[in-house]
């Protein structure tokens, strides 16, 4: 199970905390099974302090994030996988026009992102 | 040269007239493909650090060539590569999870499943259970592993399963070698995979990211500010093909792609500085070129740009199937933000990737009707119209 505490200068998005999650798979899977104001109000939320959480994570090396700064770093991450659907797709939670994503087999996506570890090595 | 028909002017050889369909919904042409191209030509089956140590192996399952190809590294420290079949009842050794299977044995060695055969990485037959119960007619020395021709340039890994090929590597690469040698393919190793299973010929999905003129329509959803400014440099060279892609950029980037090109210039759409590029890649130092799309022939697109580079392939499953692979490569991160910088162009690189594949099937359909059995191609559509040129003559060899 992942921590599921921020920081306390990021406590304003622990009603984000649903989108802490670890993998690129469950990234988007939680995108696809949300509606269009769910993604714009979690972009709403995060972009405004998308740059203090970087420079937040970054006291830490790749890899050596302690529990107390996964959960912020997932949310991040999560921001990637949600940003181009409210800045470049209307809000569509799918891409629009496009091949089925559940098809679309992603070799690291079961793998956690804040590890570090090479996207062809082992989750 | 700006002409409205340049490429048939520095090709004139490939003609205008329009291109037929049939190769591309046709069980029979596939099947002479199978064995006049897949079944004679090298094909790049991935990177050398991909098995970075002794005893590791990565088996790859060539359906166009009818078998699986396992590639093992020795304790000598080279690469070797196998039909995955043992002799002794003609099971596959590596057991396969797929179409790409990794593994690694500290031994350096490769153990059959089903009976326990041990084979060395130089493919010699090291041990049989149980030997005296074979009869004397039987020797260990002539059951080895039987070998695949295997060569390496610049760190990809080829392959040739037919039993004497028509030519070495370096012949079959010709210019395309010195065309593509010299960028930092092995330090931009942190690499991402997508596949799936298109109901395609594998020629549909070849055409269908060998061209430039789709970029405004296709990707109007991922990457609305981008203009194609259509392809340059077009050099064919032998069987292979590349060209420039060129791109204009008229907006500023969106809040969060902004963040992203600060942290790092992991998007292939973020500005850049020096250049990493061979002196043969964007020649005229363009400023609107985006990356170079070469076809090295028959099935593997190579694409590099300043920072990234990724590869799309094609391996027939039937006339009407495909498997698909595309790859994405950059230098790894050294910090968290670096991560989550490559994490968001890895995202819109997949996405543009969904709307790229989305017109396949469609197309594959649309052909198998017959309604229409030639197709229209223009000026820079050139590599598509190269292709159809190479397959048929290679078939009709």
């Amino acid at each position: 199970m992942e921590p599921m505490t921020l920081p306390p200068s990021f406590a304003e998005l622990a009603p984000y905390l649903d989108w802490a999650l670890p993998t690129a798979d469950e990234r988007q899977a939680k995108r696809l099974a949300s509606t269009s104001d769910e993604l714009r109000r979690f972009y709403d939320a995060v972009l405004p302090r998308l740059e203090d959480i970087l420079a937040e994570v970054d006291r830490f090396p790749l890899g050596g994030l302690p529990e107390s700064h996964r959960a912020l770093f997932n949310i991040a991450l999560s921001l990637a996988e949600v940003a181009p659907h409210i800045e470049l797709y209307g809000g569509a939670v799918g891409v629009p026009y496009a091949f089925d994503e559940a098809r679309f087999i992603a070799v690291h996506g079961d793998q956690p992102t804040w590890k570090g570890f090479a996207p062809t090595a082992a989750g | 040269m700006n002409s409205e028909h340049r490429w048939l002017e520095a090709y004139p050889e490939l003609g205008t007239g329009p291109v037929p369909t049939e190769p591309y919904i046709s069980a029979a042409w596939h099947e002479l493909e199978k064995e006049k191209i897949f079944k004679r030509v090298w094909l790049c089956v991935g990177r050398a650090n991909e098995i970075p140590k002794a005893g590791d192996y990565k088996v790859k399952r060539i359906d166009a060539a009818d078998t699986s190809v396992i590639m093992i590294r020795g304790k000598d420290g080279q690469i070797r590569a196998f039909h995955n079949a043992c002799a002794h009842r003609g099971n596959t050794v590596v057991t396969e999870t797929g179409n790409e299977t990794y593994g690694s044995s500290r031994a350096a060695v490769l153990t059959c499943r089903f009976h326990g055969w041990v084979y060395g990485a130089d493919g010699s037959l090291i041990n049989v259970p149980s030997e005296e119960r074979f009869y004397s007619c039987f020797d260990k020395s002539e059951n080895g592993l039987t070998p695949v021709h295997y060569g390496e340039w610049e760190g990809f890994m080829f392959v040739n399963v037919a039993e004497k090929p028509e030519s070495t590597l370096e012949e079959f690469l010709g210019d395309y070698a010195d065309h593509f040698r010299g960028f930092p393919y092995d330090s931009m190793d942190f690499g991402f995979t997508y596949r799936t299973e298109l109901a395609c010929n594998w020629k549909v999905a070849h055409d269908a990211f060998a061209e430039a003129y789709h970029v405004d329509t296709i990707h109007a959803g991922s990457f609305p500010n981008v203009f194609s400014t259509g392809l340059q440099n077009v050099k064919l060279m032998g069987p292979h093909r590349t060209c420039a892609v060129c791109l204009t950029l008229n907006a500023k980037p969106t809040p969060v792609a902004g963040v992203a090109n600060k942290v790092a210039g992991a998007s292939l759409v973020a500005r850049r500085g020096a250049s990493m590029l061979p002196t043969s890649i964007n020649p005229d130092k363009r400023s609107d070129f985006a990356f170079e799309l070469s076809v090295l022939f028959p099935n593997t697109l190579l694409h590099i740009s300043e920072g990234i580079w990724f590869t799309h392939q094609f391996w027939p499953l039937a006339h009407n199937r495909t498997l698909w692979e595309g790859r994405y490569y950059v230098k790894a991160p050294k910090t968290n933000s670096e991560r989550w910088a490559i994490e968001h162009a890895m995202t819109l690189q997949r996405n543009a990737w969904l709307e790229d594949t989305a017109t396949m099937e469609d197309t594959q359909r649309a052909m198998q009707s017959r309604a229409k059995t030639m197709q229209n191609l223009q000026d820079d559509e050139i590599l598509i119209r190269h292709g159809a040129a190479v397959v048929d003559r290679y078939v009709n060899a």
